[in-house]
């Protein structure tokens, strides 16, 4: 069942009204909206904001405060940040493997211990901060938490604006710190990091508000898709734990700059041994950073939670099974992310109690997890799967999940963790959960809304050949690296390779030539977004997935302001599938109004076997 | 009729289904159209996001300061070595001049309701005034001490001395800006009405209040 309310665009025929009359021209907005630049829209004649006569270049290039224009932009800009951290990674592999290797451009950085750190720093918070915590969230989520709550445009347009350009330059300054002296690149990494925090604040605050305030009528809350939910309950972790490293960026800046006393051993004078000090100092820092990074573990995998639950249910054409409790598992989900900071203090030092707390915290953010993982398989359980790229990724994300996790559970016991932090296993532990995971929700993402973004499809033989190619790779390269750790081998350390015999240097060279293969499979993947930008196939229908939620309602991609001022009234859920013939199963979008007719009948038919029981 | 009752129907539903929470629906924001004149308008009033922005604001600000609090909490008591700071006898009148510019907002706000602008503006204009003051005596403080040598790098103390004024102060300054906002803006076609401007304002305003007197408690206590 195709849209009713909104057959093709909304308010496509505008009447002689007062609303015609200003700005006549608004919702006809032609099907040639294209992308000509690297991230702007291009607005047809469409597409000028009410009351506003006509805005200027800046207004309609950089300062655009469209939430799908912003929303465009993280993505092209995540996308940037993962080609570079991704031949970082290659470049770091390599060199464990042949320390004597001459790449040409880098020799001129030096070959010390320093610049290799440097280099780990560099992949790490290009990774974290630009791709996991941005694309998933900042990314998918500018552009469609407003379209699938029925709203017009985030609660502060403006605000988004600025958080973009404050992250687009911090992403800058991350990366010119690596060029820059170790001393002074790392006070420039640090103020870099707290602009990114500013910014990722800014944006949480925008998502939260919006979600509260801007749902259109009808979108209770148990209507949310889950997309939405995940979106949400991210953004208020978010708020929690940014502010966090905030401050910790703002103790550290402050060190650096203002020679003030937070971290120095100084303050502790003659009394106490420096080591005491030291550890002391070292463990405050621990708190604080860890209380950040156990939860930004979280803050990067929640949306994908959503997108998975929302894309496996798509594609079963089945409802979300037990939906309340995934919404729940959710919610836990975020509230131990929240608390469990403590189990990456294992080896510093708390009270001798706390490891047990924190370790059954840990062990218990299982629950929710498990809850998840049930209601995945409900899902699938006996449905009728549709197996295209997007389906395969996010299925690919679910087997990457469980692997992670099991590991995760030897991570959470506190007898195992001190032996193990900074090793392989922990390496390979959250690059297989957290990375790999959310980059295959990420891309299944991709896939499942390109079609609304671009009102093209991304080639599905090529993108099934990029999956298998890019599945096999990371489990080849994260697998040994589980067996390494197990080894007990220690990381960074460019010669200990050939200390642990044949057999650990010849894995080793395993896991870089599979990483240098994965890599090369990701050109495919790039060959086709390019192609498919420039001259792919052309999708004329607006719900080519036949989903239920409010964005597939729109011409693609979404006119500005989305709905504009006819706000759509949703009547329904987010999965309502069915019924169910041979051919297909049906789905009803969530603001189709129940048929009168349909009521009348089975009230007639209720009033008739009144009257007969009679 | 049976027609006219399933269309009622329908509106129940519509009307049970009682989306964002607040109750009151205004008109539809003037001119949908005119298609059949029976789209619902939004179900929150446009206004009502900055009092949800600002509420969301003050929890994330607030983990902001505790974080740094817990930091001073646990140097304090691991620091054996702890050199005392002795705060300056001006901000007992700082924070004098702070509680009783929160008191005046709530005085030029009742103002407001009862529809008297002018008394309104004036009384909101000596909060804004107190507002500066306390600045200027932030300033004097930060004056008194380094004239007794204590410099933000001297001891671990005036380090938190220092950063916990500066970061406040920093915030109270965004607060000082918008109640000139509120004061001098002229709110005939803005989004948000007067009343609702200064509601927001003063609810960030005597948050900023309170986080100061447990600032200086905590700085008087623990020093």
């Amino acid at each position: 069942m195709r849209c009713t309310l909104f057959p093709e665009i909304p308010g496509v025929s505008p009447q002689p009204t007062s609303s015609s009359r200003r700005n006549p021209q608004r919702f006809t907005l032609p099907v040639s909206w294209r992308i000509v630049a690297l991230d702007m829209v291009s607005y047809g004649s469409g597409g000028e904001p009410l009351d506003s006569p006509s805005p200027g270049f800046l207004a309609k290039t950089l300062f655009n405060s469209d939430h799908k224009v912003i929303g465009l932009r993280y993505l092209w800009l995540a996308l940037g940040s993962v080609l570079f951290g991704m031949l970082l990674s290659l470049l770091m592999r390599i060199h464990l493997v042949w320390p004597a290797a001459q790449i040409p451009l880098l020799s001129d950085f030096g070959n010390t211990t320093d610049r290799y750190a440097a280099l780990t720093l560099l992949h790490g918070s290009l990774m974290v901060f630009f791709v996991l915590t941005t694309a998933p969230q900042a990314g998918f989520g500018s552009y469609f938490l407003p379209l699938q709550i029925g709203a017009r445009d985030m609660a502060f347009p403006a605000l988004n604006v600025i958080s973009f350009w404050t992250t687009a330059i911090s992403l800058l300054g991350v990366t010119a710190s690596f060029f820059v002296s170790p001393a002074s690149g790392f006070t420039f990494w640090i103020g870099s990091v707290a602009l990114f925090c500013l910014a990722a604040l800014l944006t949480s605050l925008n998502f939260a508000v919006t979600t509260i305030d801007l749902r259109a009528k009808g979108m209770s809350l148990p209507r949310m898709p889950l997309t939405v939910w995940a979106w949400f309950i991210n953004a208020i972790l978010s708020l929690l734990i940014f502010s966090i490293l905030l401050a910790a960026c703002a103790f550290l800046l402050s060190d650096r700059l203002l020679a003030s006393q937070y971290f120095s051993p100084l303050a502790f004078l003659a009394r106490e041994p420096a080591s005491s000090a030291q550890s002391t100092l070292l463990s405050l820092w621990q708190r604080l950073f860890w209380y950040f990074a156990q939860a930004e573990v979280y803050v990067a995998i929640l949306p994908c939670f959503g997108i998975v639950s929302h894309l496996l249910s798509n594609f079963s054409r089945k409802p979300v099974w037990a939906e309340r409790a995934a919404v729940l598992a959710l919610c836990g989900a975020g509230v131990f992310g929240f608390c469990i900071w403590g189990q990456h203090v294992f080896s510093s030092g708390l009270n001798p109690w706390s490891p047990l707390a924190f370790s059954l915290l840990a062990s218990s953010l299982g629950l929710p997890a498990g809850v998840l993982v049930l209601s995945w398989f409900g899902t699938l359980w006996n449905a009728r799967i549709e197996l295209n790229t997007s389906m395969l990724f996010a299925l690919g994300f679910v087997s990457l999940f469980l692997s992670g996790g099991v590991t995760g559970l030897f991570l959470a016991g506190a007898s195992f963790s001190p032996a193990s932090i900074g090793d392989d296993f922990v390496t390979g532990h959250f690059h297989l959960v957290m990375g790999i995971a959310a980059t295959f929700a990420i891309l299944a993402a991709l896939f499942f809304w390109f079609p609304k973004m671009f009102a093209r499809q991304l080639d599905e033989t090529l993108g099934k050949l990029h999956f298998w190619l890019t599945f096999a790779g990371v489990y080849c390269i994260f697998m040994p690296m589980h067996w390494l750790g197990l080894m007990a081998h220690s990381r960074g350390t460019t010669g200990a390779a050939a200390a642990f015999g044949p057999f650990a240097s010849s894995l080793h060279t395993f896991v870089t030539v599979a990483t240098i293969l994965t890599v090369a499979a990701q050109f495919l993947f790039l060959y086709n977004f390019v192609w498919t930008l420039s001259r792919g196939k052309k999708i004329h229908d607006a719900n080519p997935w036949r989903s239920a939620t409010l964005e597939w309602c729109l011409s693609s991609p979404p006119p500005f302001e989305n709905f504009g001022p006819a706000a759509p009234v949703v009547y329904r859920g987010a999965y309502e599938f069915g019924p169910y013939s041979a051919a297909n199963v049906s789905v009803t979008p969530q603001n189709v109004a129940p048929k009168p007719p349909e009521h009348a009948t089975r009230r007639n038919l209720a009033a008739g076997a009144f009257a007969e029981e009679k | 009729m049976p027609g006219t009752s399933i269309v009622e129907d329908i509106e129940l539903i519509i009307e049970d289904i009682g989306g964002g929470g607040g109750g009151i629906t205004p008109p539809a924001g003037g001119d949908d159209g005119g298609d059949s004149g029976r789209r619902p308008g939004p179900n929150v009033p446009p206004s009502r996001r900055y009092a949800t922005a600002i509420v969301i604001a003050m929890i994330s600000i607030f983990m902001f300061f505790m974080a740094m609090v817990g930091a001073f909490i646990f140097l304090r008591a691991t620091n054996r070595n702890w050199l005392p700071l002795r705060l300056p006898s001006i901000l007992w009148f700082n924070t004098a001049v702070l509680i009783s510019s929160s008191v005046i907002i709530e005085m030029a706000r009742r103002r407001l309701t009862l529809a008297d602008v002018p008394k309104f503006r004036k009384l909101w204009s000596g909060a804004t005034v107190l507002g500066v003051l306390f600045l200027i005596g932030q300033l004097i403080a930060w004056r008194q001490l380094v004239d007794e040598r204590l410099y933000v790098s001297t001891t671990q103390a005036s380090s938190f001395f220092y950063i916990f004024t500066s970061l406040h102060g920093l915030h109270l300054l965004g607060g000082v800006c918008a109640l000139l906002f509120v004061a001098f803006r002229k709110f005939q076609n803005a989004s948000v009405s007067r009343s609702v401007a200064a509601e927001v304002v003063s609810y960030y305003w005597h948050f900023l209040d309170g986080l100061w007197i447990f600032l200086f408690a905590l700085l008087y206590f623990g020093k």
